[in-house]
């Protein structure tokens, strides 16, 4: 009898534990969600010259701080309470690093705001999002399939991602030799251009942090950190692992 | 005892009978009826095994016994299985065409536990969302779908529908709904609503659009209306026309003022701000503001000047006095309008009451509609946008309050917003905000 209290007990700390585990996750994921509209809506209030919109979004961005600081604490509780081992504590320094770069994100988001709002005052405003429109789209997509990712546990797929920031580089890279040339050859225009260019600047960080989270991602799942080290090695180790 | 064991103890006591009469006559009895049960055993045992074998399936070994009981429990087996069997198949086909049905929807269907983790899904899910049943089912739907008004709307209980981009085409839109059907078990329906959406989407440019355009050109001919007024060299005979043509052109600026208000209010979806607002000032100033017309209403106010509101001024302003405004213009000259500002159980209301000349019962869910007027004539003569409670309508609903609208023919009738607790503060802090 006494035995049977004990396993029971022991059974429903493991529950709570998972709970907490599973808590902690979705948290991340709707901390994601927000981050994801908020850099949506950035890029709406950038091309549709919005500029109330993009200072809302500039406004709203507490909201994911305050999510971060809520994740963090619930994540050092977990570390503290549960002492978690193997693939739970990878799952909590995973967590804690992604909402890191989550919410550098949303400041990059929050930035995207700002400088919509001061080019949409500029003359010929419906065309500034032009030249950022294929980034703007490589970038959402490329933050959606890292969420996704981090959703599913998905290694390959994460690995994939990393493999496309190199896409992201080029076209910031490509943007931003366009602009050297708008600049020289129409001074005029540099406000503008530059604010466009710290838009793309900011557009290219976020797809770093995707990565870095996909990176995470990789970790959590396969143990291994594959953090600064050539593409090829990150899939060695992946594939490698897969193939066992 | 059915009859088929009558028969069958019948021959067991016969075989018996045979047995011991044999005994009899050759000797050694005991051994003949041994030798009897022991072939009446190996039998059974023959045919239990062909049971037992029939119920693994091996159809040909039931022949084994052509009557009797065996033949017949064999035969009842037989017929079970077949039934089953038919069963089986049935359901089967029952089920691919559910499937089948299910996959033709255009909708999305998705059936989500308690924990709003996904259970099934249909082909148009696949489609719409991108879920893949491979790696999908168990997951939270809200991960996979994240945007925050989703999530939200998971955890509430409301029945209505609500928006979101598909997380696989940002630019596209779906409309969701989530049906409780079972004790645990919802249904999540998304509809692909891009095309509608794109539609209202346009109409909402197209008169955001055409009201702005339309303003700096009635700005113009107002002006030069006024110069020509007021120009003593203007024939006596074009006086009243060009009086008309300035009143028509107030009246249309203030058409196109409302226009491009009501869009400004339709296009944003965030609620409305936050901050303190006096709102028994606010009606004050308003009721004194109508006071210096000619020919009013009485006009008399019952508010409990300790209750503000957490809202925009701008709005709610504009709510306040289009309401008022619309009592004291439909309310004929000796009547009463009642303004009251009072907290109810739910949060506070506001009520406005007149003695005015109704509204029709079958027409009150319609006067929210822009344009509708119930007697076109008569608010026209008013002075009347026609846009006023479609403005009143969404400005509430930025503040998260309802109106009612109450009404009898010829006596009068009662509009009451009815605002919800969260967005009710104390008169107090507001001066403790001033002092700050």
């Amino acid at each position: 009898m006494r035995a049977m209290e004990v396993e029971d007990f022991g059974h429903h700390i493991s529950r709570r534990f998972n709970e907490d585990l599973e808590h902690v996750r979705n948290s991340v994921l709707k901390m994601g969600g927000l981050v994801e509209e908020q850099l949506d809506r950035a890029l709406q209030a950038l091309s549709q010259a919005d500029s109330e919109l993009g200072l809302k979004v500039a406004h709203d961005d507490y909201k994911v701080n305050e999510l971060e600081v809520a994740i963090d604490e619930e994540c050092s509780k977990i570390l503290a309470t549960r002492s978690p081992a193997a693939i739970d504590l990878r799952l909590i320094v995973a967590v804690i690093k992604t909402i890191t770069d989550l919410e550098r994100i949303g400041d990059e988001a929050e930035k995207i705001g700002f400088l919509s709002a001061r080019l949409a005052t500029t003359d010929n405003a419906a065309n500034n999002y032009r030249e950022l429109r294929n980034l703007a789209r490589h970038v959402t997509e490329m933050l959606h399939r890292t969420l996704d990712t981090f959703a599913r546990l998905d290694a390959k797929e994460a690995l994939a991602i990393v493999k496309s920031d190199e896409e992201v580089d080029q076209e910031y890279e490509a943007i931003y030799r366009q602009s050297i040339t708008f600049m020289m050859e129409d001074p005029r225009s540099i406000t503008r251009v530059m604010d466009l260019t710290w838009a793309a600047r900011a557009l290219e960080r976020i797809g770093d942090h995707a990565k870095n989270i996909c990176e995470y991602v990789i970790y959590m799942v396969h143990g291994k950190d594959v953090r600064h080290i050539n593409v090829e090695s990150i899939e060695a180790r992946v594939v490698g692992k897969d193939v066992r | 005892m059915p009859r088929r064991w009558v028969s069958h103890l019948i021959y067991l006591g016969v075989w018996l009978l045979l047995a011991s009469v044999l005994g009899a006559a050759f000797g050694r009895p005991s051994w003949w009826l041994v030798g009897a049960l022991a072939i009446w055993l190996g039998v059974t045992l023959r045919r239990l095994y062909a049971l037992d074998r029939t119920l693994d399936g091996h159809r040909s070994l039931a022949i084994i016994a052509t009557s009797g009981l065996w033949a017949e429990l064999l035969a009842r087996v037989q017929r079970y299985k077949d039934k089953a069997r038919y069963r089986k198949k049935k359901y089967h086909r029952l089920l691919r065409e559910v499937r089948e049905s299910t996959g033709a929807l255009h909708d999305a269907g998705v059936i989500l536990n308690q924990q709003n983790e996904i259970q099934w899904f249909n082909a148009a899910a696949n489609r719409l969302l991108g879920l893949e049943a491979s790696r999908d089912n168990g997951q939270r739907i809200d991960n996979l779908v994240r945007h925050p008004a989703f999530a939200a709307y998971l955890r509430g209980d409301s029945d209505n529908v609500i928006f979101v981009p598909s997380p696989k085409d940002p630019s596209s839109r779906l409309s969701v709904q989530v049906i409780p059907y079972s004790r645990h078990q919802r249904l999540a329906i998304f509809r692909d609503v891009t095309q509608e959406y794109r539609l209202e989407r346009t109409r909402r440019d197209f008169v955001a659009n055409a009201s702005h355009e339309l303003r700096s050109p009635l700005t113009v001919f107002g002006g030069y209306l006024d110069a020509m007024l007021g120009d003593d060299g203007i024939a006596t005979a074009w006086r009243g026309p060009l009086a008309e043509m300035r009143r028509q052109t107030d009246r249309m600026a203030r058409i196109v003022e409302d226009l491009l208000e009501l869009s400004r209010l339709e296009s944003s979806d965030s609620h409305a701000s936050r901050n303190l607002v006096d709102v028994a000032a606010m009606l004050k100033a308003i009721g004194a503001e109508l006071s210096e017309a000619p020919q009013h209403p009485s006009l008399s106010f019952d508010l409990d000047e300790n209750t503000a509101l957490l809202g925009d001024e701008t709005l709610l302003h504009s709510i306040f006095q289009n309401l008022i405004n619309n009592a004291v213009r439909f309310t004929p000259e000796g009547g009463s309008v009642e303004v009251a500002w009072k907290k109810s159980s739910a949060g506070v209301d506001l009520a406005v009451r007149d003695t005015g000349i109704g509204i029709p019962d079958d027409l009150i869910p319609r006067v929210t509609e822009r344009f509708f007027r119930v007697d076109p004539g008569r608010s026209r003569a008013a002075g009347g946008t026609g846009l006023g409670l479609a403005i009143v309508k969404h400005a509430l609903q930025k503040h998260g309050a309802t109106l009612s609208i109450t009404s009898q023919l010829g006596k009068g009738s009662e509009f009451t917003c009815h605002f919800p607790v969260e967005r009710v503060a104390a008169r107090g802090g507001m001066r403790q905000v001033a002092v700050q």
